[in-house]
């Protein structure tokens, strides 16, 4: 018993059963999602297509990269705002270096190194002098944002060698390419996370920070070093997009951050940190990806799927503290 | 004859399948304090709970002053004069005294807090009591003590008649706990009743006038105070006589395996010197501020040591720089706030177990779930760990199985040297006696213990040697078959002559 079980609401879920449902998130998400598929391919005639899943698997790729990274993050009780200004400055960081004749692994290269940095800075702010993450990656957010559209005066880079399209346009075993990255990468660190001896590290830090440092693991390190993660996967999603669209985009992924965030946490991930799954995390993404996918094809308003895609997150958000209580 | 205070007859309240409480009778007079003691899980919590309003029993009647009431929610506890001093305090830290003491009711004129009769009042709360804080403070810069101190003045503040104090002493030291005892006395004399619980048995008879023991949610025995004993009340808790621990062994401890030698900063006034060897358990004593945590925290690299104090390791002189460096020269740190810095409470048993040695689970970088389960599974066993499951949250076991499971956490990464701080802070008799037995046997193992205690008796019953502190000295070190509980109070107080155990 604790003082802070006075006074709350008193709203419990009853049901053994739905609970069990409700509190795997990740099967709760899969049901869900056929649930989407089966009623759409019923409402329209047009969603179940290979056309339009071959539509959705690519706009969703970056954000499945991106949240990847995310999670990692949020478990550990940390917070990154800045990953969709370093997708902008990456996809531009390329086209610039492969504008001025570098070759297209060295664009590559320093577009990923440079999200590394930007990680590393926010890891080094956060862990080192204690900057609040939701401050810290803020500012790194518009900083980044900045610089990438500095470089470019505000205009999208465009007239890249053709050769840099490949990742963008390439099918492998009928799939886009973009979607293999982002499922191995769904499937790597969902395992890592799972049975990983250094990220295992994550939970305990993001369940009890205190708890960890003096169990001996080494907190700041491996905080700076998700962070790092964290950036290199944003801007590794700036490059893939950049081939897709063969040009350096300095306004993508503008408020990706939030849908991240969002799908992470519908996801099963927490901003206390110490749960979440990257397995969740890319259901999550999926589940919205099909909701506004199924509100396009139903022709509502694209203002409307902010309204939904926002009353989703904190439905799931609610029903988790539901469940949660309904423990106690 | 008046009505007693408050009249509790039949309580009964489920949790799903188990009994919390069964028919349990329970009262208190004005001015009286009585005493709630049972083992974690006998049904004191519920029973506070019940009486604050925070759960509602499923059966029996309460009475205040001879008249019916129901309490169904904390709000309507606090109307009837029930006031409730938890265990976690629950005051704002970045506020003030007085904001905390007045929560939510502070004076006011057109909405803009009068911040002068604010403090006055909580002067005027505080002063009878003789409690002298800066009402003006944030309650974070306060010692863990005072901010008791500060939930008791708030709980008076409201007017409380029943003032229900769930392990008020767990954070006091000796000279804190007189304190509050002689406040607990005051508030008794102007006819105010106190539900006091507590798993401290010398202090529960210092203060109550009345013992009600529970057992399995129902009520033992209820016995004044002059007419038991220790013994009895003990018994009646667990069901049996406890067999009492043979006082510390007589081994030859081995080896020196960590020493601090240090004649300190201010010249050599200060005195700092310190051996413990393989195979032994010494216990440090001393009062807060005698800066004996500060002493522990260096020895294991989480600070320097006080007064530039040096600390050899198996003879060799070594500089911690942090806890991973004191880890991997197989010392070992079992923290005294389990909740806040020992444990995992969200995570899994064998995950907590597991987190001191992740890279002997793993191969590859890849936990062996398998390896760590059997880990886990045979540590449980062998502490006697109560647990529902492996896979269950650290946060569900009671307070004792948490801090066995915390102290073989510790045990998974194989430490030679193991501190331990307050290994027994809130828990009850048995996981106790459990706790003792097996920081004997890790004596007996050959590890070298250096154990920090509050609780006098228990630096008796498993220390081969006391080491007292105070203001960063050792004042005394002297083979517990030679130390009395006196005699080491007035060493930790400075109320006695000087003993140089150690230059023997």
């Amino acid at each position: 018993m604790s003082v802070d079980e006075v006074g709350r609401w008193p709203l419990r879920i009853g049901s053994r059963v739905l609970r069990r449902f409700v509190e795997t998130r990740e099967l709760t998400l899969l049901v869900l999602i056929v649930a989407i598929i089966v009623g759409m391919s019923l409402a329209s005639p047009v969603f179940l297509s290979l056309a339009n899943f071959r539509a959705i698997a690519i706009g969703m790729a970056p954000t499945v990269i991106i949240a990847v990274g995310m999670t990692v993050l949020l478990v550990s009780g940390g917070f990154d705002l800045s990953v969709g200004s370093v997708l902008a400055l990456a996809s531009t960081v390329t086209a610039l270096l492969l504008l001025s004749g570098a070759s297209i692994p060295l664009a590559i290269l320093g577009a990923l190194a440079l999200g590394v940095i930007i990680g590393l800075a926010n890891g080094i702010v956060v862990t080192r002098i204690g900057v609040n993450p939701l401050v810290a990656t803020l500012g790194s957010m518009s900083i980044a944002r900045g610089i990438a559209l500095v470089l470019t005066e505000g205009f999208s880079l465009i007239n890249l060698p053709p050769a840099f399209g490949w990742a963008g346009r390439a099918e492998i075993l009928g799939l886009p390419f973009l979607l293999w990255v982002a499922l191995a990468l769904v499937v790597v660190f969902d395992l890592a996370m799972r049975h990983g001896s250094f990220f295992r590290q994550l939970y305990y830090i993001g369940s009890n920070e205190k708890a960890a440092r003096l169990s001996g693991l080494a907190v700041d390190r491996v905080r700076t070093l998700a962070y790092m993660l964290s950036g290199l996967l944003a801007a590794l999603a700036g490059v893939l997009l950049a081939s897709r669209l063969m040009s350096g985009t300095p306004t993508a992924g503008n408020a990706l951050e939030l849908q991240v965030l969002a799908a992470a946490v519908i996801g099963g991930a927490s901003l206390r940190g110490g749960e979440g799954t990257v397995l969740g995390a890319f259901l999550g993404v999926v589940f919205v990806a099909l909701i506004n996918n199924a509100m396009t094809m139903l022709a509502v308003s694209i203002y409307w799927q902010m309204i939904v895609t926002g009353a989703v997150l904190v439905v799931a958000v609610a029903l988790d503290m539901l469940v949660r209580r309904g423990d106690e | 004859m008046a009505a007693p205070l408050l009249e509790l007859s039949d309580i009964t309240k489920w949790y799903g399948t188990t009994r919390a409480l069964g028919d349990v009778d329970f009262d208190l007079k004005r001015g009286e304090v009585h005493a709630l003691v049972g083992e974690n899980g006998a049904g004191k919590s519920t029973l506070l709970a019940i009486l604050s309003g925070v759960v509602a029993p499923d059966k029996g009647t309460i009475n205040i002053d001879g008249r019916a009431v129901t309490i169904d929610d904390p709000s309507r506890a606090q109307a009837l004069g029930i006031s409730t001093v938890f265990q976690e305090l629950s005051l704002a830290g970045a506020l003030t005294v007085a904001e905390n003491v007045f929560v939510g009711r502070a004076p006011t004129a057109c909405g803009v807090i009068r911040w002068s009769e604010l403090r006055r009042r909580t002067q005027q709360i505080l002063s009878p009591f003789g409690i002298e804080i800066d009402v003006g403070r944030p309650v974070d810069r306060l010692p863990a003590a005072t901010r008791q101190l500060v939930e008791i003045a708030k709980a008076l503040s409201l007017d409380a008649r029943i003032l229900l104090l769930d392990e008020p002493t767990s954070a006091l030291t000796s000279d804190e706990v007189a304190a509050l005892f002689d406040i607990i006395t005051r508030l008794k004399t102007r006819g105010i009743g106190i539900v006091y619980v507590s798993h401290h048995m010398a202090e529960v008879f210092q203060i109550a006038d009345r013992i009600t023991v529970l057992r399995d949610g129902r009520r033992m025995t209820t016995r004044a105070v002059p007419e038991t004993s220790i013994d009895d009340v003990v018994r009646a808790m667990v069901g049996r006589n406890l067999e009492i621990f043979a006082a510390a062994t007589a081994l030859v401890p081995g080896p020196v395996a960590l020493a601090v030698r240090g004649n300190g900063a201010k010249g050599n006034s200060r005195h700092l010197e310190l051996e413990i060897r393989f195979g032994e358990v010494v216990g440090l004593a001393g009062l807060m501020g005698s800066r004996r945590s500060e002493l522990a925290r260096s020895l294991v690299g989480l600070q320097r040591p006080p007064g530039g104090a040096a600390i050899e390791i198996k003879g060799r002189p070594t500089r911690l720089r942090c806890l991973r460096d004191a880890m991997t020269r197989g010392i070992a740190y079992v923290p005294d706030d389990r909740k806040a810095e020992g444990l995992f409470l969200s995570m899994s048993v064998t995950d907590n177990f597991v987190v001191t040695a992740l890279r002997r689970f793993a191969r590859l970088g890849w936990i062996e779930r398998a390896a760590a389960k059997a880990a886990a599974s045979e540590a449980v066993e062998r502490f006697r760990i109560r647990v529902p499951s492996l896979a269950a949250a650290a946060g569900k076991l009671s307070g004792g199985n948490q801090q066995k499971l915390m102290l073989s956490k510790w045990l998974a990464s194989d430490p030679a040297i193991i501190v331990i701080d307050e290994p027994t802070k809130g828990v009850d008799v048995e996981a106790k006696r459990e706790i003792h037995k097996e920081v004997r046997r890790l004596a007996a193992a050959g590890k070298a213990i250096l154990l920090i205690s509050s609780d006098l008796p228990e630096l008796f019953t498993i220390s081969d040697r006391i080491v007292v502190m105070r203001e960063g000295q050792i004042v005394g070190d002297l083979p517990t078959r030679l130390a009395t509980e006196e005699s080491v109070m007035a060493l930790a107080s400075g109320t006695g002559h000087k003993h140089e155990g150690e230059a023997a």
